[in-house]
């Protein structure tokens, strides 16, 4: 028997009070000097019969209720060195967590898993604690830090892997943090994984508290059974009849040892199958299949490429949504009276695909309302543009509109309407001597970006023999500049649109520039940016997030509804001005849609992490090295040999509770008792 | 703890009121005891009794180597024989206290122990027996003879000067130290005894018995402080004896009764038997003043001289 609070002995004085309370209540010690006590003693000893205790009983009952509560605050236990080892593990907080990534599914790997997940909660021992993290690309508490071992197992019995990523960061985080608010002395995770390579990458921060250990359970094996994965998905669009066609050619790799042969692979279209080609793939190899091209004819089309059955069948499905190319309206504003003025410019938005243009020449007195309401950029090339037009432009940029100025010898632009960037001034010959070159880029802007890149293309090739000298107005942005510093290309944002203003022209009269190969990327990456052209990604992965306001078919946002794969019905409320974004969970197509029979949808396909089908394993040594700092699992072994402290051992038996308890009701004894006494 | 004290006037009419406690803060025994004896005395000399050691005894027969002034030349005349006179005054008589220096002595709760009183009393006798020419001894004497003073008519000052350094201090017992007294009182004389006789009468009387066969006139005076004869503690304490060490709790207010019978019985049983043997045998209270015991010892002292 030990103590871990002995000092609370003194208090042992405290049983002298009783006692002394008595005698001095009784008789005070004083003594009387007498000469004799010849006569005293004949006296019949009746008079000091008062000293005595007469309810010894009662004081016994106080005495031990004292004892009992200072005995609890001392705080016993039965001190057992080799408690560690004698009786096992000792009070343990265990946190299995158990990889539910899809990769889990191939083979048998799921159900070895369950099993090893099952066979380390029976081993819990009766002080024991344990708890559940379900893990993928995220980590899930199934159930936390209990002892009952049935609603443990119940926990994950029934659960099934997810369509998500194995990551092992955020489940040792959720582990770490389990183990650090546990009070038990001995704390340890279990990892019972395939230990993916792709799951791991050396992530910082998921480091278990100090003297944990962490128990690696592998259930991976050798990938020899075939299996397909569908990693991506390409679109070729075509224009067959005026109608847009798509080709599709799916990439399909296979990561096992075994060759897959004799499979094959179907597209579907709406859910039905359209085409169906055979599929044979190497071992360790990748194939190309495409299909062949079919029309689209309306939006959000969904379309599925499937593999046939093989060991796993969640990377044999590969979705898309496809709909019909939206192209770029541009109106360009010419007099018509020079020729070839617009040749190269029309010539150069009529190769685009991604996205292409669709062009409408007008002159500045032809411009309808109805042509600027279809358009999405207006090219106002080299035109004196009078007040009524430029009103009209103003507002056209206003809402949301994209307005590209080219500033020739002629242009011009009213004051009454200021959307321009910049103000016009005098044209600037530079025929003599050395022609000016576009010297200075903001890379940064959408603009320029694809040049950014060493050969990338160089505006440095272009000469400009003349150019309208500028001056940028206040909040605006000059992306580009001549070599005498002037600005060549302006940009300002006019409420929900942008302004351009080109201080040159777009025809060979001031410059070579329409004959250098960058002419053509820079002209249609300032009609993309401006017309605010997003290409709708036709697909996206299991764990990234969908924001519906920027999808380029936007519902309205009051009551809009996620209906997922599964069937839930997920809303997506206002919350203040901004909207809900969807977080992707599951395979296959979500819906989203608006409270209106005739609202429009947006539909997103949702695959899979294709680098979880590589199941190539990583040594599980290296997980627990760097959650462990490198105790490795020796760590489990060094601690069941270390004796556990006095703390721990008496945190384990709390033997101080029931001497308080027992102390308590004793002295709830000695009240009933000496009632009574004081009664009879 | 306290002691019900009270002072009561003397027994002797016209005599001084001399209190003990007063007595006892002069310290000089000499001072004090001629002050006793000579206040005792002035106020006593026209007593009947006084001078009778200087009385006519008998004639007898002259014989050659008389001195012939002694010769009683009236009877001569008248017998025509020479007869001498003798006197009382003549034949003075050994004078000794036995002074009980025990523990127990020690104790008082008037203002005054015991054996101050019993030092001061004795004082006071040998200064009045040496007034009339007796010789005066001294013996204190616990459970053996502590001081031993002969008597003598030049000892009044050893006497005194006995009583100053005298230190009670150990146990009593009287019959050991009484036994070997006897052996040194060959002559009769008067013996006073004084103690506070914690001893069983029968005890008191065996142990005192060897000096009264041998033809001493005893005189003892019974010194006990006024709590001993009256109990008159309050709180219950823890008494000690202040010989032995021993302890006992006591509830004095249930206790006093039956102690102060039992004093009372302790006393009487001693008067009797003292009176029995003829012993002069005398109570003095410490509170009570010093004369009265003077007075005691004097009319004992007449009472003797006319038996003889």
């Amino acid at each position: 028997m030990a103590f871990l609070a002995p000092l609370f002995f003194v208090g042992l004085a405290a049983l002298a009070i009783p006692v002394l309370i008595h005698l001095t209540q009784r008789e005070k010690k004083m003594v009387q000097q007498f000469p004799s006590l010849m006569f005293v003693r004949r006296i019949p000893y009746q008079t000091v019969r008062r000293r005595k205790i007469r309810d010894l009983a009662l004081l016994c009952v106080r005495l031990a209720a004292l004892l009992l509560i200072i005995g609890a605050f001392a705080r016993p236990f039965l001190w057992r060195p080799n408690a560690a080892t004698a009786i096992g593990p000792g009070a343990r907080e265990v946190v299995v967590l158990l990889d539910q990534s899809y990769s889990m599914a191939y083979g048998d790997r799921w159900d070895r898993a369950r099993a090893a997940a099952r066979d380390a909660i029976n081993r819990l021992g009766a002080s024991d604690r344990a708890s559940v993290v379900l893990f993928s690309s995220g980590a899930d508490i199934a159930l936390r830090s209990t002892a009952e071992k049935d609603r443990l197992i119940a926990s994950f019995d029934t659960a099934m892997p997810t369509p998500a990523a194995t990551r092992f960061g955020p489940a040792l985080k959720v582990a770490g943090s389990i183990l650090a608010e546990s009070p038990l002395p001995r704390k340890e995770a279990i990892l019972i994984s395939d230990f993916q390579r792709n799951g791991w990458r050396g992530e910082e921060g998921s480091r278990l508290p100090t003297g944990s250990t962490l128990t690696p359970v592998t259930v991976g094996g050798p990938a020899d059974k075939p299996n397909a994965t569908i990693t991506t998905a390409s679109l070729s669009r075509s224009t067959f009849s005026e109608q847009e066609r798509v080709t599709l050619t799916a990439s399909v790799a296979n990561r096992t040892v075994v060759p897959v042969s004799g499979d094959s692979l179907t597209l579907e279209i709406g859910g039905r199958a359209i085409q169906t080609v055979p599929l044979n793939v190497a071992p360790e190899g990748s194939a190309s299949v495409a299909f062949q091209p079919f029309t689209v004819a309306s939006r959000n089309l969904r379309v599925t490429v499937r593999a046939g059955n093989d060991a796993l069948a969640t990377d044999n499905v590969f979705n898309l949504v496809i709909s019909p190319s939206t192209p770029v309206r541009i109106v360009i504003v010419d007099t018509g009276s020079r020729t070839g003025a617009n040749l190269y410019l029309t010539r150069a938005l009529a190769i685009g695909d991604m996205p292409k243009f669709e062009i409408l020449n007008r002159q500045p007195n032809a411009v309808s309302d109805d042509d600027l309401r279809r358009a999405s950029v207006v090219l106002v090339n080299d035109v004196d543009v009078n007040v009524g037009l430029a009103r009209r432009l103003a507002r056209f940029v206003q809402d949301g509109g994209g307005l590209f100025v080219a500033a020739g010898p002629r242009a011009s632009w009213p004051q009454e309407a200021d959307i321009l960037p910049a103000t016009l001034s005098q044209p600037i010959d530079r025929s003599r001597g050395e022609s000016a070159r576009v010297g200075a880029l903001e890379y940064q802007h959408p603009v320029f970006e694809v040049f950014r890149a060493p050969r990338s293309g160089d505006f440095s090739t272009a000469r400009f023999y003349a150019y309208r000298s500028v001056t940028p107005a206040p909040n605006t942005q000059v992306l580009a500049r001549f070599d005498a510093g002037t600005p060549a290309l302006v940009e300002r944002k006019v409420g929900s649109g942008h302004v351009m203003l080109w201080a040159s022209t777009l025809d060979l009269s001031w410059s070579d520039l329409p004959l250098k190969p960058v002419f053509l990327p820079f002209l249609h990456r300032s009609m993309v940016h401006l017309a605010n052209y997003t290409e709708p990604a036709p697909w996206l992965t299991i764990g990234q997030v969908f924001d519906p306001d920027a999808s380029s078919a936007k519902s309205q946002a009051a009551g809009r509804l996620a209906l997922t794969p599964s069937g839930k019905r997920l809303p997506l409320e206002d919350e203040g001005s901004s909207a809900q974004v969807l977080e992707l969970q599951e395979q296959g197509f979500y819906e989203i849609r608006g409270q209106k029979a005739n609202s429009d949808v947006t539909v997103v396909a949702s695959n899979i992490d294709p680098g979880e089908s590589d199941l190539t394993a990583l040594d599980p040594a290296e997980v627990v090295a760097a959650a462990t700092g490198g105790a490795g699992q020796n760590a489990q072994q060094t601690a069941s040999d270390v004796p556990l402290t006095p703390e721990a051992q008496e945190r384990t038996q709390r033997l101080w509770w029931y001497l308080l308890a027992t102390g308590i009701l004793l002295l709830g004894v000695d009240t009933l008792f000496s009632n009574w006494l004081s009664k009879t | 703890m306290s002691v019900a004290a009270g002072h009561s006037q003397s027994a002797i009419p016209g005599a001084r009121f001399m209190d003990p406690s007063v007595l006892a803060r002069i310290g000089n025994l000499e001072l004090v005891s001629r002050a006793v004896v000579d206040g005792f005395i002035n106020g006593m000399h026209k007593a009947p009794y006084f001078g009778a050691s200087v009385d006519f005894a008998e004639h007898r027969g002259y014989v050659p180597g008389d001195d012939i002034r002694r010769v009683d030349w009236k009877l001569w005349a008248r017998t025509d024989r020479y007869y001498v006179k003798e006197y009382e005054a003549e034949s003075n008589s050994n004078f000794s206290v036995l002074l009980d220096v025990s523990k127990s002595m020690n104790f008082g709760t008037t203002g005054i122990t015991k054996f101050d009183y019993a030092r001061i009393l004795t004082a006071c006798l040998t200064n009045l027996v040496h007034h009339q020419r007796d010789r005066v001894g001294l013996v204190t004497f616990d459970n053996d003879v502590v001081d031993f003073v002969p008597s003598s008519a030049k000892h009044m000052e050893v006497v005194l000067h006995t009583l100053e350094k005298a230190n009670p201090g150990r146990p009593s017992s009287l019959k050991a130290p009484f036994q070997k007294m006897a052996e040194h009182f060959g002559r009769r004389g008067v013996l006073v005894i004084i103690s506070d006789f914690y001893e069983e009468p029968d005890a008191v009387l065996d142990a005192i018995s060897p000096l009264r066969f041998r033809g001493n006139d005893l005189i003892v005076f019974h010194i006990l402080d006024k709590s001993e004869l009256e109990f008159g503690f309050t709180d219950a304490s823890a008494f000690e004896d202040m010989e032995s060490g021993d302890q006992m709790p006591v509830v004095p207010d249930a206790f006093r009764k039956e102690y102060q019978s039992l004093v009372k019985a302790h006393l009487d049983a001693l008067q009797q038997r003292f009176s029995a043997n003829r012993i002069d045998y005398t109570v003095l209270d410490t509170s009570k003043p010093i004369d009265h015991a003077l007075y005691r010892y004097l009319s004992a002292r007449a009472r003797m001289m006319k038996i003889r």
